[in-house]
C-alpha cells in the first residue's frame, strides 16, 4: 500500500528493478508514460516536457518561466497518478516531485560505471569511449537539472531511504529489499497518510492551471483548503482573482480557495 | 553669517541620523528619541541638565495631564453618551451623517487623544452605515480626517501644538494660549468636511452599499455569510471510538471552523479553548464559521447542528462576549510576527477568526501569516479578555461601550474639573501645564478615576518621544545650526514676502510629517523656521504655528494612527488615501495660510 519512487542513472538497471518490484507487490508502474499523460492533458508537446526534465536549463530558459510551467504539468500528472497509492514511479526526481509527502519510499539504484558502459555498448553497438561519454554527459545533465530546480544533488544518499548499488548485489536482491521495505510499518498507507498526497495533487493541479498566466504563484493545500500565494499586492478584482474564483467552482475537492499576498511563500508551496 | 563650526556639523549629523532612523524604523521612534537624548550630552552639544529638561517641560507635563483628563472623561462615559444623540441627529443622508459625526469627533479630539475618539465612534458609524445602507468607505475617511483636524482646534489637541510653547522659550517669544489656534482649527475642520461634501464623489472610493464586505457580495445576507456565524454542535456518543483524537486545531485546518467554546465532561465549559484540546464524545462545541463549512464539518464528523445556541446561550451572550475587528497598529510589536507566535488563544483565551488584508479574507493557515500594518484581525473572546488584549496595545479596536466598567455618576465631577482647568488657563492666565495638572488631580481626588488608572493611561512612548526630542531642538538653536541653515536657505531663495514664506514652511512641514513622526518634524523645523522668519522679517510666532499645525496635515498616507484604524474597516487602499488625502492636504494649506493672513 505504498508509494515507491526509484531514482536511477541511465543503464543502472533501475527500470528492471522498478518493474519487478511492481510485479512482486502488484503495484502499477509509472514512468515516461507520465509525460504522455501531461502532454495530452495540458496540450504541450511531449518533446518539450522531456527536455524540461532532462536537460539542465540554458541561460535563456532560466529567465523564462516555460520550464516552470512544464514542470508543474508533470508534477500535476504525477501526483494525480499516485494519489491512491500502490505505485512505483521510476522517472526522474520522483522523490523531489513528491516532496513533502510522508510515507513515500525513496529508493536510488546505482551501478558502477564500467558496468553501465558495458550495457550501453551492447545496446547501442558503440565503442567503450563513446558509451562512457554518453553516460557521463547524461549523468551531468540530470545532476545539473536537479540542482538547478531543487537545489540538491541527486547523488546525495541523504535524500533516500534506501540506496542499492547493483554489482555485487543483483537486481533480484534489490527487488527483495525494496519489497520488504515497502511492507514495513513506516510505509503503510492509511486514509490519513494519503491525505497529504491528495492535497499535493490538488495543489499541483491548481498550480498547473495557473502557471502559464501566473508563473510566480505558489500553491498549498490542506484538507482541500487551497491557498494561492502571490507577491503582488492588492489582488482583489485582478485577473488572478477572477481566474481563481472560476477554478474553485471548476475543480472538484476544493472546499475553500484563498489568495494570500505575502513576500515569503511557505516551504511546502508548489 | 557665522561660519560652519564642528558643533554645527555634529548637530546636523544628529538630525540626519534622527531622520534616517525615523524613516527606516529599525527601532521605534521613542527609542530614537532616547538615543538622541543620551547622545547629545555625550557629544557636549548640550549640558546634561539640558538633555533631560524635556522630561520636566511644560509640554510633557501638559500631555500627561491631558491624557489623564481624557481617560477620566472616558471613564464617565460622557463621550459615549454623545454617540446616540449625534447619530440620531445625523439622520440617513450620507452628508448629514458625515457632518454631524465629524463635527462631534473633531471637538472631542481637540481635548482627547484623537485615536481614542476615533475608536469610540467606529462601532456607531458601522451601525449607521449598515442600517442606512451607506457604504462605510464614504463615511470613515471624512470622519477620520475630521478627527485628525480636530487636533488643531486647541493647543492641547495634538502633540506638535502642545510642544510649540516649549520650543519658543529659547527665542523669548510670547507663548500661545489654549484657544489661540481655535479660529484656524475650526476653519480647517470646516474646510476638511467641505472637501468631502463637495468633492466626495470624485475622491472617495465608490464602495458598494453593504456593511463593508467584499465588493462582489451583493446581498447583505451573503455578506454575513462571508464572515461566518456561531453554531452550536453536539458530538455523538461514539465520537472518540477507535480513532485518533480530534482537536480544536484539526477542525480549523480541515473545515476552517474555529472552536470558540467547548464542554469537557462532566460539564466544564471552556471559552476559546486551546488549539491542542481534544473534543469529547457526547458534548457540545460552539464553532464560528461559514454555513457551508459547518455543514461539511457536521456531516464528516457525524455531529449534529443545533438550531440555536442552547448550552451556551448564557455564556456567549452579547453582553459577555463577541467579535471585534482589530487593526494592527503602526509600530505595533505584532508586525512581522505570525498569529502562532502571538498565541492569542493561550495567552488571552481569544480566538482569531480571520485576517483581512488587501481586500482578501484569509481563513486558511492563519497561524502562519506574518502580520502587517493595517491587517484587520477578527477576534472572538469575552469582553473581559478582549479588554486585557486591548490594554497590551498593538491592536486597535473598540469594545461596545455598554460592557465597559463606567462611572457615569462621576460625569459631573469630570465636567467640573475640565471646566476648572480651562478657566484657570483662560481667565486667570495660569500656565497650561499647571492648569491641566490641577484638573487631572481633581479628577483623581473626586474619584473619577483612581491614581493607578491615571498612571496606566499615560503612554510612555509619547512622553519619551516628546522629552527626547526637545534637547535636539535646544542643540540646534544653541550651536547656531538653526540660524546657519535658515540663512543658507534664505540666501538661496532670496527675499520672499512673508505669506510665501509661510506657505513654503507649511509645505515643508507637511512633507516632513509624512516621512517622520509629527513630533520629530516639529522639533526639527520650529527652530529653523523661527530663524528664517526673523531673518526674512516675518512673524516668527506665526512661522512656528504653521509648523505646529501643518504637522497634523498627514492625510496623504495612512501613517496617522486614526487613518490606520479606519483603513481596515473602510476597506481603503493606500491609493485611496493618496487621492483624497492630496485634495484635503492642499485645502488644509490654503485654508491655514488664508486664515493666518486674515486673522493674525
Amino acid at each position: 500500500m505504498a508509494i515507491i519512487t526509484i531514482s536511477r542513472g541511465s543503464y543502472s538497471m533501475g527500470k528492471a528493478v522498478a518493474e519487478q518490484v511492481a510485479a512482486c507487490l502488484g503495484y502499477t508502474v509509472i514512468s515516461r508514460d507520465l509525460l504522455l499523460d501531461a502532454s495530452t492533458r495540458f496540450h504541450v508537446s511531449e518533446i518539450k516536457l522531456i527536455r524540461a526534465i532532462h536537460d539542465a536549463p540554458g541561460i535563456l530558459e532560466r529567465l523564462s518561466h516555460s520550464r516552470q510551467a512544464y514542470l508543474a504539468y508533470i508534477r500535476a500528472a504525477l501526483t494525480e497518478r499516485v494519489r491512491d497509492g500502490n505505485v512505483v514511479y521510476h522517472g526522474l526526481a520522483g522523490h523531489l516531485l513528491l516532496k513533502g509527502i510522508p510515507g513515500v519510499l525513496k529508493v536510488r539504484i546505482t551501478a558502477d560505471l564500467e558496468r553501465r558502459v558495458e550495457n550501453e555498448m551492447q545496446r547501442e553497438g558503440i565503442s567503450a569511449q563513446e558509451a562512457r561519454d554518453i553516460i557521463l554527459k547524461d549523468d551531468n545533465q540530470r545532476r545539473g537539472w536537479t540542482k538547478s530546480l531543487h537545489g540538491v544533488d541527486p547523488w546525495d544518499s541523504n535524500l533516500y531511504d534506501l540506496v542499492v548499488r547493483i554489482g555485487a548485489l543483483t537486481v533480484a536482491d534489490a527487488v527483495s529489499f525494496i519489497c520488504e521495505a515497502a511492507r514495513s510499518e513506516g510505509f503503510r498507507t492509511t486514509d490519513k497518510s494519503l491525505q497529504p498526497v491528495k492535497d499535493l495533487a490538488l495543489a499541483c493541479r491548481i498550480k498547473a492551471e495557473l502557471v502559464e498566466e501566473f508563473p510566480t504563484v505558489g500553491v498549498t493545500c490542506q484538507y482541500g483548503n487551497v491557498i494561492v500565494y502571490t507577491r503582488e499586492k492588492g489582488t482583489g478584482g485582478s485577473r488572478l482573482h477572477k481566474r481563481i474564483e472560476a477554478l474553485s467552482k471548476e475543480i472538484q475537492g476544493v472546499f475553500n480557495l484563498e489568495v494570500h499576498s505575502s513576500e515569503n511563500f511557505p516551504a511546502d508551496a508548489v | 553669517m557665522e561660519p560652519l563650526t564642528l558643533n554645527m556639523m555634529l548637530v546636523m549629523g544628529m538630525i540626519a541620523l534622527a531622520i534616517f532612523l525615523f524613516v527606516v524604523e529599525w527601532v521605534r521612534v521613542d527609542v530614537v528619541a532616547i538615543l538622541i537624548m543620551v547622545t547629545l550630552p555625550l557629544l557636549h552639544l548640550v549640558t546634561p541638565k539640558e538633555a533631560f529638561v524635556g522630561l520636566s517641560s511644560n509640554a510633557v507635563v501638559s500631555i500627561i495631564a491631558v491624557i489623564i483628563i481624557g481617560a477620566g472623561l472616558d471613564k464617565t462615559g460622557i463621550v459615549n453618551k454623545l454617540v446616540a444623540p449625534v447619530v440620531k441627529i445625523a439622520g440617513n443622508s450620507a452628508s448629514r451623517v458625515v457632518i454631524a459625526i465629524s463635527v462631534t469627533i473633531a471637538i472631542i479630539s481637540s481635548f482627547m487623544q484623537n485615536i481614542g475618539a476615533a475608536a469610540l465612534f467606529l462601532p456607531a458609524i458601522q451601525r449607521v452605515a449598515k442600517s442606512q445602507k451607506i457604504p462605510l468607505s464614504k463615511l470613515l475617511m471624512p470622519i477620520g480626517f475630521s478627527c485628525i483636524l480636530g487636533g488643531t482646534i486647541t493647543l492641547v489637541g495634538s502633540s506638535p501644538l502642545i510642544l510649540l510653547n516649549d520650543l519658543l522659550v529659547p527665542f523669548n517669544l510670547k507663548p500661545f494660549r489654549l484657544f489661540d489656534v481655535t479660529p484656524i482649527g475650526l476653519a480647517l475642520v470646516a474646510g476638511g468636511i467641505a472637501c468631502f461634501i463637495i468633492f466626495g464623489r470624485f475622491i472617495l472610493p465608490q464602495g458598494v452599499v453593504d456593511d463593508g464586505g467584499h465588493a462582489d457580495a451583493s446581498a447583505a445576507g451573503e455578506d454575513e455569510n462571508q464572515w461566518g456565524e456561531m453554531y452550536e454542535l453536539t458530538t455523538p456518543e461514539d465520537f472518540t471510538h477507535y480513532r485518533d483524537p480530534v482537536t480544536v486545531r484539526d477542525l480549523r485546518d480541515r473545515y476552517l471552523c474555529n472552536v470558540v467554546a467547548m464542554t469537557e465532561p462532566p460539564d466544564y465549559k471552556t471559552i476559546s479553548p486551546s488549539a491542542d484540546m481534544a473534543l469529547h464524545a457526547n458534548s457540545e462545541i460552539v464553532v464560528y464559521g461559514r454555513k457551508e463549512d459547518v455543514d461539511r464539518l457536521a456531516a464528516a464528523e457525524g455531529m449534529h447542528i443545533r438550531d440555536r445556541l442552547e448550552a451556551y446561550k448564557m455564556d456567549l451572550e452579547a453582553s459577555q462576549s463577541g467579535v471585534v475587528e482589530a487593526v494592527v497598529a503602526p509600530r505595533s510589536s505584532l508586525i512581522g510576527k505570525t498569529l502562532r507566535e502571538v498565541n492569542l488563544r493561550d495567552r488571552f483565551r481569544i480566538s482569531p477568526l480571520s485576517i483581512y488584508r488587501q481586500e482578501e479574507t484569509y481563513r486558511a493557515k492563519m497561524g502562519e501569516i506574518e502580520l502587517q500594518v493595517g491587517d484587520v484581525v477578527r477576534l472572538f473572546g469575552t469582553w473581559k479578555r478582549l479588554k486585557a488584549l486591548q490594554r497590551e496595545g498593538g491592536l486597535l479596536f473598540s469594545i461596545p461601550t455598554e460592557v465597559e466598567e463606567m462611572r457615569p455618576e462621576k460625569a459631573v465631577w469630570a465636567a467640573i474639573w475640565l471646566a476648572t482647568a480651562l478657566t484657570m488657563t483662560m481667565v486667570f492666565n495660569i500656565q497650561l501645564s499647571v492648569a491641566l495638572m490641577t484638573g487631572a488631580l481633581g479628577m483623581v481626588i473626586t474619584r473619577v478615576l483612581t491614581i493607578d488608572e491615571a498612571y496606566s493611561s499615560v503612554d510612555w512612548r509619547t512622553i519619551f518621544l516628546l522629552a527626547g526630542l526637545i534637547p535636539l531642538g535646544i542643540a540646534t538653536e544653541k550651536t547656531g545650526t538653526a540660524a546657519w541653515i535658515a540663512h543658507t536657505v534664505l540666501n538661496l531663495i532670496g527675499t520672499v514676502p512673508p505669506i510665501v514664506l509661510l506657505s513654503v514652511i507649511g509645505v515643508l512641514a507637511t512633507l516632513f510629517s509624512l516621512v517622520i513622526s509629527n513630533v520629530g518634524a516639529t522639533v526639527l523645523l520650529v527652530p529653523l523656521v523661527v530663524n528664517m522668519a526673523i531673518a526674512a522679517h516675518a512673524d516668527p510666532r506665526m512661522a512656528a504655528l504653521v509648523v505646529g499645525l501643518a504637522t497634523s496635515n498627514s492625510f496623504v498616507l495612512p501613517t496617522h494612527q486614526v487613518n490606520a484604524l479606519y483603513m481596515g474597516p473602510g476597506r481603503y487602499r493606500t491609493v485611496d488615501f493618496i487621492k483624497a488625502g492630496t485634495v484635503v492636504s492642499v485645502a488644509f494649506l490654503v485654508v491655514m495660510v488664508a486664515m493666518m493672513a486674515l486673522f493674525y
